[in-house]
């Protein structure tokens, strides 16, 4: 699997509040094995893979990530509506977590090595993003990242003047295709760390890159993406992505050197090995952190009363600090307000109640948002405008061209009619003759037309003069088929050459 | 709900009512039998109504061909008929190499001899390779299975031995990819004589189903229940339900399809091809939905039968390392028949398709295990 001279990569796959579950993978990586991150050409990841990637590369705790992720998933289901409440600004929780957990200098221990799948806006086209300058520019490409249009938002963030959006819509996991990237994700499917579900189905379905099996778990994984369960399922989420890392470097042989030949004696019999290294982990914890691990064999306690739902065993050989935040995270409030709030008729009644709350929370959170919209709001605004010229600019071009074709059509069916017709007809002005009925609506649309007509191709001329002299042939169908047509078109043609002169009076 | 699926239920049954039933039997010769018949019994009431699905057996042969355009080895391509008039279509690679134990390629479920478009020129660099359509896959005929697990493998299982006794082969060495891997280690079971050396690539149907769904995570009740109105289709009704649309929901959910065999095409033939396969009359669909439990897992599975098998098959299980398929399955085996000689091989940065997924590394392997056969 590591090649050491073709060296490997590491992909993190997207997947919204399942990011707990790359928080889970990384820590064993890092604890079993730090050389595969440490030696890693690059560490790819979209959306939360891209979080944890950064937060794994940049320097920043994972522990303190979880806690994070906990903490966002908890504040996303306080409300009646979910994520879906107005009030739930999840890219700013992101932000400002990004901002307290990465170091300083995390632009520099990421540069090169973090590469972060985008979506431009304009094209739709993935971007890789490798370097970065500062600390911000780091937080900005994590946050454009992890932006789901219209669940985050509905102005997409700008990374270096350029838009985007979330990488996964383009790729969810950058460079799965080749053999020397370790692919990790918390979708039952084909990746190397991933849940094994309780499935022998083969059929499975491949959203931008990331593989799904079609299963039951897999369907309830995806609503949980966006939707987060409880803290205490995302914690058994974070758990198995710690369980599945394990089995990974199990299974491949690579275990940290120094306790993989401390344990070449047990290697036949994973299980004890399995004990060993937590046995090894426990013993260094308890060095360096005796109080905190006092601390939690307090907490583990209270928590064995509360029937702790996860595997007893990983749980306790996940490392102290993950395990501490995943407690802190299970906590039920205890206040009375808490208590009172959970109450079946409480909650009946918050409810029924929301007509009437919601718009007045409605109002306070767009406020806020408009406050906190105050500084980027010149240049969203500038871009909303290009947006929609850039839309109306399409349509018009396009019902123009609709219009124009058909209108060309009318006029190759009165050309036709003109074989028959008076030829003292061309004598009339330049324009009326080419509609054989003279309705002065008709004389309207055909000058708007054929003046806006030439406003293009005049736009053209100096850009392209062959598009300009393909125009004019298209613009002249048949023009050597008979003599009259060649009569007809030739005052067709003085037709467009007073045009531009009447531009420019105009 | 029940209104809609039944609607769904009529609109699957529709293609099967109007799939031309098998001809009649006969040894005909093989320049013919490349011609479709024309279907007859209903088939005339629905022939002229357009069909809610965009296929036809000549569409199938259409991508079928397009698939194996690059191929520049010597092949020939015909119809082999079997009892009850079914007939196997079958590819033949440098037939003129006998000397050696030729490879018969079994694809899996959903395929088709297009699958082993990447692997075919090399296989048959220094030996005789067979590929056929599965009975009731690809163009092969597509029969009634029996509803019983035991019969309908039964059913498979002899028309790979009639097929066999028609080519003449004394010996051949079996390679099956997912269900072909199933019905390979069924037909060593049962015809051991004819088999020299056993591949299991990817092979479905193995372990047992497990009773301790207890430490899986709880899943609502809403999506158990729509697993359960799920569960009595067809695998692919789907695509037969979509009908004008079925091959763009083939090309949005699986583009890794196309990317597999991105070094052959660059256009979407291997998906056309794979949705000309599973979207005519579902027959081998309809028996491998007979054979499984849900979900996904063997009725009959293999691991409890392959103690009988006789010992001096050597057996060879290739898996991918990506797979969601359990690469156990492998290392079970070897301790099921201590006595035999069963190896098994991962190759890196594979999924389900090993073969196409890293086809010089499979080739290289099949290669390898071929040559230490004779």
């Amino acid at each position: 699997m590591l090649d050491r001279e073709r060296g490997w990569s590491v992909s993190f796959a997207g997947c919204g509040f399942l990011g707990v579950y790359h928080i889970g993978a990384a820590t064993c990586l890092q604890e079993h094995a730090p050389h595969i991150i440490r030696d890693a050409r690059h560490i790819y990841g979209a959306s939360a893979g891209a979080l944890a990637g950064a937060v794994l590369v940049g320097g920043g705790s994972l522990a303190e990530a979880c806690a994070d992720v906990l903490a966002l998933a908890k504040e996303a289901r306080k409300r009646n509506l979910g994520p879906l409440h107005p009030s739930f600004n999840v890219i700013k929780i992101i932000r400002d977590g990004l901002m307290r957990n990465l170091p300083e200098n995390t632009h520099q221990l990421s540069s090169g090595r973090l590469c972060i799948s985008l979506t431009r806006v304009s094209d739709g086209k993935n971007t890789l993003i490798s370097n970065f300058n500062s600390k911000e520019e780091v937080v900005q490409a994590l946050i454009c990242s992890s932006f789901v249009p219209i669940y985050c938002g509905l102005i997409p963030p700008s990374f270096r003047g350029v838009r985007y959006v979330d990488g996964g819509i383009s790729d969810n996991l950058p460079q799965y295709e080749s053999k020397n990237t370790i692919t990790v994700s918390p979708f039952a499917g084909e990746c190397d760390i991933c849940p094994k579900g309780n499935s022998a189905n083969f059929h499975e379905m491949n959203l931008t890159n990331t593989s799904i099996q079609l299963s039951l778990g897999n369907l309830y994984r995806l609503t949980q993406a966006l939707f987060p369960p409880e803290p205490k399922v995302l914690g058994e989420i974070c758990e198995q992505g710690y369980s599945d890392a394990f089995k990974f470097l199990k299974e491949n042989g690579i275990l940290n050197d120094s306790i993989y030949v401390s344990l070449s004696f047990t290697k036949r019999n994973p299980h004890e090995a399995m004990q060993h290294v937590g046995y090894m982990k426990k013993k260094n914890s308890s060095e360096n952190n005796r109080v905190e691990t006092s601390k939690l064999e307090v907490l583990s306690n209270q928590i064995k009363q509360n029937s702790w739902p996860l595997e007893k065993s990983v749980f306790e050989s996940l490392p102290p600090r993950l395990r501490k935040a995943l407690q802190e995270a299970c906590k039920e409030p205890n206040g009375f307000y808490a208590q009172f709030s959970k109450l079946f008729p409480i909650r009946v009644i918050s409810y029924l109640m929301l007509p009437y709350t919601l718009p007045v929370e409605s109002a306070y959170s767009a406020a806020i948002r408009l406050v906190n919209w105050f500084p980027d709001m010149p240049a969203d605004v500038r871009w909303m405008q290009e947006q929609f010229c850039l839309i109306a600019g399409t349509v018009y071009s396009q019902a123009k061209r609709r219009l124009f074709c058909t209108y060309r059509k009318d006029k190759y069916a009165s050309l036709r009619k003109c074989q028959t017709a008076p030829s003292a007809v061309e004598f009339h002005s330049s324009y009326c003759h080419l509609k054989m009925p003279h309705s002065s609506a008709d004389i309207e649309t055909w000058l708007w037309e054929s003046s806006q007509y030439m406003d293009s191709v005049l736009k053209h001329v100096s850009a392209n003069p062959k598009e300009q002299s393909d125009s004019y042939a298209n613009f002249l169908p048949n023009s050597d088929e008979s003599g009259l047509e060649i009569d007809f078109d030739s005052s067709s043609e003085t037709s467009f050459q007073t045009c531009p002169e009447l531009i420019p009076e105009n | 709900m029940a209104g809609a699926a039944a609607v769904a239920l009529s609109l699957s049954a529709l293609p099967s009512a109007a799939a031309p039933p098998p001809p009649a039997a006969g040894c005909r010769p093989a320049a013919m039998a490349e011609e479709e018949t024309a279907s007859d019994g209903l088939g005339w009431l629905f022939s002229w109504l357009p069909a809610w699905c965009p296929t036809s057996l000549l569409h199938l042969k259409e991508a079928e061909d397009k698939m194996l355009k690059c191929i520049t080895s010597t092949y020939n391509k015909r119809y082999v008929y079997i009892a009850n008039g079914n007939k196997i279509w079958t590819l033949t690679f440098s037939p003129d190499l006998t000397r050696k134990t030729p490879l018969v390629l079994l694809h899996g479920f959903g395929g088709g001899v297009g699958m082993w478009a990447l692997n075919f020129e090399e296989l048959c660099e220094n030996r005789t390779v067979h590929a056929f359509d599965l009975l009731g896959f690809g163009r092969s005929s597509r029969p009634h299975f029996d509803a019983d697990a035991r019969e309908a493998e039964n059913q498979f299982v002899e028309s790979i031995e009639q097929w066999r006794k028609e080519m003449g082969l004394e010996k051949m060495i079996l390679l099956g990819h997912n269900l072909g891997g199933f019905l390979a280690a069924a037909y060593s079971l049962k015809y051991p004589s004819r088999v020299k050396h056993l591949i299991l690539v990817e092979p479905w149907g193995f372990p047992e189903r497990p009773d301790n769904a207890e430490h899986e995570r709880p899943i609502p009740i809403w999506i158990k229940a729509l697993g359960a109105i799920l569960s009595p289709f067809n695998p692919l009704a789907g695509l037969r339900i979509a009908g004008p649309f079925g091959l763009s929901l083939v090309q949005r959910l699986r583009p890794d399809f196309k990317r597999k065999y991105a070094s052959m095409f660059d256009d979407n033939t291997v998906t056309e091809y794979i949705y000309h396969c599973n979207v005519q009359s579902p027959s081998g669909e309809t028996a491998f939905k007979n054979m499984t439990i849900p979900y996904g897992w063997a009725k009959r599975p293999m691991l409890q039968r392959i103690p009988q098998m006789d010992q001096d098959i050597p057996i060879t299980v290739v898996y991918g390392a990506r797979s969601c398929i359990d690469g156990n399955s492998g290392s079970t085996i070897q301790s099921l028949r201590p006595n035999s000689y069963v190896k098994t091989i991962a190759i890196l940065g594979a999924g389900h398709y090993v073969y196409a997924d890293q086809p010089e590394d499979f080739n290289q392997r099949v290669k390898d295990i071929c040559d230490s056969v004779d």
